[in-house]
């Protein structure tokens, strides 16, 4: 049996349970993986900041528009009445996170999370402030010179703007952004926009400024239980023990292997990049965010040591073992039939989605009353929702019951686009038929697509037998 | 029965920034799901009418900000007594069954 590679090793080995976090100096890197992360931090950070101001037949794409309580998604509107597609969203996203954390690990982590995205911008803001790693911590070492002030000021001020336009673009998925902007620029913002511009700005300065990785480390539930979705099949980055093994320093073109030493040569680059802090060579740790920073650092130094690339790298248990990898195991296939089937259901539902609804309250004050002598009228108030983005009448029907006759309304009912009638109805029956209480149906009808048709049940309550 | 004073090792401290970090962290997540169930169900407008004197002339914004306001609060009295009692606890009580090391 080869002995397991791979150690976990837990929060602080010295046994504290929380040590005074020391601060992080993140070096610099280039390298595949480190533009693919920052080809993520430009589309999704294009696509959040970008997004409120794109406007679609009118309006703006993107609404979640809370004082109206009306999501607006592209042509779609959607009413509290749709919450199913919320929650069915919710439970995709969950599973998403499962399935791709089965398959590839912590690719949320390293490439999607707000956290890292955010943080990735500010550490760039950071950088050309205060310059390179090294000169980052000597800067922070060294006395308050005019240029450690200026630097560390310009900073802050381009820290505080973006901070402060991410909590404006924030609240502008929620109050419609050009109409907030102008009351900004009018100084006529309400107090509770203010209150969610200053909040999330401040979440975004604190998390992304300062916290950083101890986010990942200490508030993060997923990085606690991410693991349980690992198997030996899945994605991780590793270092390769068997090959890097006795690491240590030595001249250029040395062979390692007569000088008895492994592939590492100690440089500690792959910590120094490292934005959480970690060493990778010390086996898989939950605080790795799996970003792939290390990789890069190591290749480069492969690269000019003449050694094959790939001795920190992305693999997975089984491979490390010398074992086949397998893709397609039960618990990807587990999570991706769960997906499919929620996805299914919300797509299905959405195109099947009827954008109506009716609803029926019996009149409160009196349960029937007689009219033109032999018949029992029984009035109903109809509340018509009309959820669709254009106006349309409807016509009301009535059945389940012998004699049954509709009195009003009579002529269509005309509801504009996204709006709510409210329209008493008349029904009477025959006294001689009308005696006890009846379940009838009403219906509604559009006249100009009979496809929208919604049925809704009710009682037709006539004299007691 | 007299409470015998608690060791110098448990004596008690002061909150640190985890402590703090795990009362407000948790019951903001907490906050965030219970706002975003709640107000899908529910329109700050219904609340406000059938409700005391005292919420007159909010509008839903109001409603919505107090609404996750107040299940902060909740959620983070709910933490802070989790915290508390953890860190009350005495720590050999914790190793009890498992045998001491």
């Amino acid at each position: 049996m080869t002995p397991p590679r791979l150690r976990v090793v837990p929060v602080a080995e010295s046994g504290a349970f929380y040590a005074a976090a020391e601060k992080i100096y993140p070096r610099e890197i280039s390298g595949r993986f480190s533009r693919m992360r920052q080809g993520a931090v430009i589309a999704l950070l294009g696509l959040f900041y970008g997004m409120p101001w794109l406007d679609w037949q009118g309006h703006q794409a993107l609404l979640f528009d809370l004082p109206a309580r009306k999501f607006h998604i592209f042509s779609l509107t959607l009413w509290p009445q749709d919450f199913l597609y919320l929650a069915l969203l919710l439970i995709i996203a969950a599973l998403s996170l499962f399935f791709f954390t089965a398959l590839a690990g912590r690719l949320w982590c390293g490439y999607a999370c707000p956290q890292t995205v955010w943080t990735e911008l500010f550490v760039w803001i950071e950088q050309w402030t205060e310059g390179t790693r090294s000169r980052r911590m000597k800067l922070d070492r060294g006395p308050w010179t005019v240029e450690k002030v200026l630097r560390k000021s310009l900073k802050q001020l381009l820290w505080i703007a973006l901070a402060a336009w991410t909590g404006f673009t924030f609240v502008g998925y929620f109050t419609p952004i050009r109409t907030l902007g102008a009351a900004i620029t009018g100084l006529s913002l309400g107090p509770w926009s203010t209150f969610w511009v200053f909040l999330y700005g401040l979440a975004t300065y604190g998390n992304a400024g300062f916290l950083r990785e101890q986010v990942c480390k200490y508030m993060c539930p997923y990085a606690r239980f991410q693991s349980a979705m690992f198997d030996k099949d899945t994605l991780i980055i590793s270092y390769d023990e068997a090959r890097g093994e006795p690491r240590g320093p030595r001249r250029r073109g040395t062979d390692a292997r007569t000088a008895g030493l492994g592939d590492c040569i100690d440089c500690t680059l792959c910590v120094q990049v490292c934005p959480t802090g970690i060493d990778i060579r010390k086996g898989l740790q939950y605080e790795c965010i799996a970003c792939g920073e290390c990789i890069d650092a190591c290749d480069d130094v492969m690269d000019k040591m003449g050694s094959p690339r790939g001795l920190i790298r992305y693999t997975t248990e089984h491979a490390l073992h010398g074992k086949a990898t397998r893709v397609l195991r039960p618990r990807v296939l587990v999570y991706s039939a769960l997906l499919l089937l929620a996805g299914g259901v919300l797509l299905y539902s959405l195109f099947t989605r009827m954008p109506l609804i009716l609803d029926v309250i019996r009149d409160r004050n009196a349960l029937y009353r007689e009219v033109r002598g032999d018949r029992v009228e029984n009035i109903f108030a109809l509340k018509v929702i009309n959820l669709d983005d254009r106006p349309h009448s409807y016509l009301l029907s009535a059945e389940g019951m012998q004699g049954l006759e509709l009195i009003a309304p009579v002529a269509p009912i005309v509801v504009a686009a996204g709006s709510v009638s409210n329209i008493p109805a008349r029904l009477d029956a025959p006294t001689s038929r009308a005696a006890g209480v009846h379940h009838i149906a009403l219906s509604l009808t559009a006249v100009d697509a009979p496809g929208i048709h919604v049925h809704e049940k009710t009682r037709f309550i006539g004299p007691t037998p | 029965m007299a409470l015998s004073p608690p060791p110098p090792h448990e004596a008690p401290r002061r909150p640190s920034s985890l402590d703090i970090a795990l009362v407000v962290w948790p019951s903001f997540l907490a906050a965030c799901v219970a706002s975003l169930l709640f107000f899908a169900t529910v329109d700050p407008e219904l609340l406000r009418d059938a409700g005391p004197r005292l919420l007159a002339g909010l509008d839903r914004e109001a409603g919505y900000a107090l609404g996750f306001l107040f299940f902060w609060a909740i959620g983070a009295l709910a933490s802070t007594l989790s915290v508390y009692l953890i860190r009350t606890d005495r720590p050999q009580k914790r190793g009890a069954g498992r045998g001491a090391s």
